[in-house]
């Protein structure tokens, strides 16, 4: 039994990086289209192995398709990664409510904070909403430029340095209010253990963008 | 034919490889296979570029909404067939004024013999 097909679609396998179950759809696809092909050679009189060869060798070099395949894989990584922000507000409505839950709303200051200070705050509550707005209108800006023509793995790279900018913004958002509040009125800082437990969980989310968005260039093909 | 020759006929075929895509699925869904064997087909055999580039071609399509695609059972086999959506319409009828207006253009220089006649 001849294996030209498999030892191709192994190949082609093997240079694929990127979300797993799209890159088996497109494997999927590829060998579905290499059996049709074969099959057709075949029913033209070729001998197993020469059809497989020929519908192979129609396919094109692994390397060069594979890096058309790449850049696919690289965009669904990249659109996930966008899609991955949305929860970025989500983490911190539900980090505000369980805050409201176990402290409930935030004592009034004994002398009124500087201007800055809530400067500070107003920023760090909008900053989670605006990284998702920001993200909606990057999936819609990626549809409307890959009809334009702009390469799927350029795409890709904009996509994670979107989100490498988002997650930085969210996470000195973080930072510059802890630090605000540590200069205003440290005790506010001493949350009851479950509301400071609950940072962990948008700090993860912050985290695992970072890698996500890493993953946006690393994926990405050679150009 | 020549090296050179079936060079540019891939070099100038793949920046037509989307419209020509959109209007090979606009009579109806197919899959990866039959858009093939139909670019072939239609073209009288001239068009022939490697297979796999098809593919990418037709997902980046769906990404940018011009075909929706879908496993289906086909023959009783499993295959992934592409439909056009609206906005696949809308840009397939784009492609085509433009290209009717361009061939316009060429046929009046290029066509006729010396000028002025």
């Amino acid at each position: 039994m001849a294996r030209v097909i498999d030892e191709y679609v192994t190949s082609l396998r093997e240079r694929l990086r990127g979300p797993e179950h799209v890159k088996e759809d497109l494997l999927a696809e590829a060998r579905d289209s290499l059996d049709d092909a074969a099959a057709a050679y075949r029913s033209g009189g070729l001998a197993e192995e020469a059809a497989q060869r020929r519908a192979v060798a129609d396919f094109g070099p692994a390397a060069v398709i594979a890096r058309e395949y790449q850049g696919l894989l690289a965009l669904a990584h990249g659109a996930r990664t966008l899609r991955t922000l949305l929860l970025v507000p989500v983490a911190h409505l539900g980090w505000e409510l369980n805050r409201g839950f176990w402290v409930g709303a935030w004592p009034r200051f004994d002398v009124p904070p500087p201007d800055w200070y809530l400067a500070v705050a107003r920023a760090n509550d909008s900053a989670a909403w605006v990284v998702a707005a920001v993200a909606v209108a990057s999936l819609l800006a990626g549809r409307w430029l890959v009809r334009r023509g702009v390469a799927a793995g350029t795409l890709a790279r904009l996509a994670g340095a979107v989100s490498a900018v988002s997650v930085a913004a969210v996470l000195s958002g973080n930072l510059a209010i802890m630090t605000a509040t540590a200069l205003v009125d440290a005790a506010r800082l001493a949350l009851p253990p479950p509301v400071a437990a609950a940072t962990l969980v948008p700090m993860a989310i912050a985290l695992r963008l970072a890698v996500l968005a890493r993953r946006c260039l690393l994926l990405t093909p050679a150009s | 034919m020549s090296v050179k020759s079936a060079y540019m006929k891939s070099d100038a075929l793949r920046g037509h490889l989307d419209a020509l895509l959109l209007a090979t699925v606009d009579g109806g869904p197919l899959h990866g296979y039959a858009i093939i064997e139909a670019l072939q087909l239609r073209s009288g055999g001239v068009l022939d570029l490697p297979t796999g580039t098809v593919y990418p071609a037709l997902r980046r399509l769906e990404t940018a909404g011009l075909v929706t695609s879908e496993w289906s059972t086909v023959g009783g086999r499993r295959r992934r067939t592409y439909r056009l959506t609206r906005a696949g319409q809308r840009a397939l009828a784009a492609e085509r004024t433009a290209w009717r207006e361009f061939t316009t253009a060429i046929e009046g220089v290029l066509g006729g013999g010396p000028w002025p006649a």
